[in-house]
């Protein structure tokens, strides 16, 4: 496979077989040797098959190995000629990150740090076998499905202007509840308002270093400023709709005679019964990963007076934006000089729109979109906004997290007779988890420098550095 | 917090290896005959989650699953005690299939409901993929590699 420079952070895959677009891969030099060595470029290749793609098949830097599509992976399709595809979502659909900040200051709020990370664990359920999660009839959870964050809200929890800063302010047009298997109704009905395990985490955090001043000042970022992250997804009715849906594709990859180089990108066209089926359970999904971070969110904001015995004024745990990074989207973007409709997958990467899209929050016009990169649990996470590149060169889409480095089995072997725990809390970092094997398979090690991806969507000018993060605690399932 | 995970990893059998995959949770198992192929790929699924060792047998329930092919038996039969796992929070640890075809298994499965107090979840499986999914002989013996998405 050939590798050609085309920018200071972009290489490009020409056509060959059956691509019917080149690959592009985002990437400084220094990257690229680790992305070479990967499957994920050959995936990346692959999706260039697809009937339909538009333009190129992409991938941001933190691209590695995901089933079919590759993580990092963004394509967008022609919605007469293309297809809709599973793979390109993912199987944690609407996976996303919110942040909020508090009006607290690290100094503040040390003190009581370990009253807080407890607070949250106990607040916070995580998934499985732990207790809280919200119970909610079957009824109840296709009016979750239909209004989305908006649902959490209407129940008191959380606050009206939270929604002004969700991407599609936290519910999408679209949802169709018939399309939902039994099954997927059942998994999701005792999991809202539960953050999961693998790589999902709540952490209390603060602004550690700012970059742009202007575009800080504009999000209401400052040094030292107590934060807070929350990524987690679907849960399990999202993984459910993905996996009802991924049978569903490969039957109709044979009823409309479409050519794939790999079974896993199993897709049918956007306009077909398939296509439309899937689209309508998708929504679903998405609509029920952000009432989940909402209901989060508020949980949150309750565990923070708990712990810290102040009100809710006093805290300001005020949300500054959240981003879905496992998604597929109808989105407007010009081709060959005029504006397009296109049905943009993006799996593990996240939108990035330029100052003055319609559909950035009005206070932050001028600055563009937030997007939210966080990173491993020992190191920091980073604040970007969108670029007017971005809308050129990506759809208007950037990186969206690290990435694994190490194996989970190699994780856990460095971590061997070492106490990670311990080890993080002599950094000042308190985690807490259910289970130790997950925290070694999560450690810091496990996990590329989130600082080297960040830096290549600068320097490809597809975002722009706002601010960093640092941990203080974090919770893990 | 609990040291079950470097436990568990000591006392792994031979017929149980974690696959080494930088995304994801995989493993491949080995068997003499196909019946405990599938039974020991299941058991080796609950050492995913939790530690098998310390679940009790209280409850058993026969369960049937149906599927095109014998790879795909594979995922569906491991997709269908996620399933009851999560929804039903419960814990298997032994696995008796009775019923054995290339597109159908039987099975009578034995376990208990999840137990904060005893059990620790070490992680959520979100699906049993088809990815590297292979079963194949190997000389007088069965191999199955299945990846997770955690």
């Amino acid at each position: 496979m050939q590798f050609h420079q085309i920018g200071a952070a972009l290489w490009e895959i020409p056509p060959e077989g059956g691509m019917r677009v080149p690959a592009r891969i985002y990437a400084t030099p220094k990257m690229l040797d680790a992305i070479r060595n990967d499957n994920a470029s050959q995936q990346a290749a692959n999706v260039a098959h697809l009937p339909g793609i538009v333009n190129y098949s992409l991938a941001m830097p933190d691209i590695h190995w995901g089933y079919g599509f590759p993580i990092g992976g963004v394509a967008a399709f022609d919605l007469k000629t293309g297809v809709i595809s599973p793979g390109g979502v993912g199987y944690d659909i609407n996976c996303g990150v919110r942040l909020m900040v508090s009006r607290l200051t690290r100094a503040e709020v040390t003190p009581r740090l370990r009253e807080l990370v407890n607070q949250l664990f106990r607040d916070v359920p995580t998934g499985v076998g732990s207790a809280g999660a919200l119970s909610v009839s079957e009824d109840e959870l296709k009016r979750v499905v239909a209004r989305g964050a908006r649902w959490a809200v209407e129940r008191g929890l959380g606050e009206e202007s939270d929604l002004e800063y969700i991407e599609e302010h936290g519910c999408i047009a679209g949802a169709e509840p018939a399309r939902v298997s039994a099954r997927a109704w059942e998994r999701g009905r005792g999991q809202l308002g539960t953050l999961g395990s693998g790589n999902h985490f709540l952490e209390v955090g603060y602004v550690s270093e700012v970059f742009d001043a202007r575009a800080a000042q504009v999000l209401g970022l400052h040094p030292d400023q107590v934060t807070v992250i929350i990524h987690c997804g679907s849960r399990g009715f999202g993984y459910q709709v993905c996996e009802d849906y991924l049978s569903v594709m490969d039957r109709a990859v044979k009823k409309y005679g479409i050519e794939l180089p790999d079974r896993q990108l199993a897709c049918a066209p956007v306009d077909s019964e398939e296509g439309q089926a899937y689209w309508g359970a998708m929504q679903c999904a998405v609509n029920y990963a952000f009432a989940n971070r909402q209901v989060i969110a508020h949980h949150t904001r309750r565990a923070f007076e708990h712990a810290l015995g102040l009100d809710r004024h006093a805290i300001g745990l005020r949300t500054v934006y959240e981003v879905a990074h496992n998604i597929a989207k109808f989105e407007w973007h010009p081709v060959e000089g005029r504006e397009v409709k296109l049905c943009i997958h993006r799996k593990g990467a996240t939108r990035a729109f330029a100052p003055g899209r319609k559909e950035v929050p009005s206070a932050y016009q001028a600055i563009g979109q937030p997007v939210l990169i966080p990173g491993d649990m020992g190191r920091y996470s980073y604040v970007l906004t969108g670029t007017e590149q971005a809308m050129i060169q990506t759809f208007g889409s950037t990186c969206h997290g690290a990435g694994r480095a190490l194996s989970r089995v190699k994780a856990k072997q460095m971590a061997r007779g070492r106490n990670i725990l311990q080890e993080l809390e002599q950094r000042g970092i308190l985690v807490r988890g259910q289970s130790r094997r997950t925290v070694d398979e999560e450690i810091s090690e496990a996990y590329k420098d989130v600082s080297s991806v960040v830096d290549a969507c600068a320097l490809a000018g597809i975002s722009n550095k706002v601010a960093q993060l640092r941990p203080l605690g974090c919770i893990k399932g | 917090m609990d040291d079950a995970g470097e436990a568990l990893e000591a006392r792994s059998p031979d017929w149980l290896q974690a696959l080494d995959h930088t995304a994801d949770a995989g493993m491949v198992v080995t068997a003499p005959e196909l019946k405990t192929l599938f039974e020991r790929a299941a058991w080796g699924m609950f050492t995913v989650i939790t530690d098998p060792a310390k679940v009790r047998l209280e409850t058993a329930v026969e369960l049937a699953v149906d599927a095109p092919d014998r790879a795909a038996l594979l995922v569906r039969w491991l997709s269908e005690l996620n399933y009851r796992h999560i929804t039903r929070h419960e814990l298997f640890a032994r696995f008796n299939i009775l019923e054995l075809s290339e597109t159908r298994l039987v099975a009578e499965v034995q376990g208990e409901p999840i137990d904060p107090a005893r059990h620790v979840i070490h992680t959520e499986i979100k699906a049993v993929t088809f990815h590297g999914l292979k079963i194949e002989q190997q000389g007088t013996d069965w191999r199955a590699q299945v990846i997770f998405d955690l």
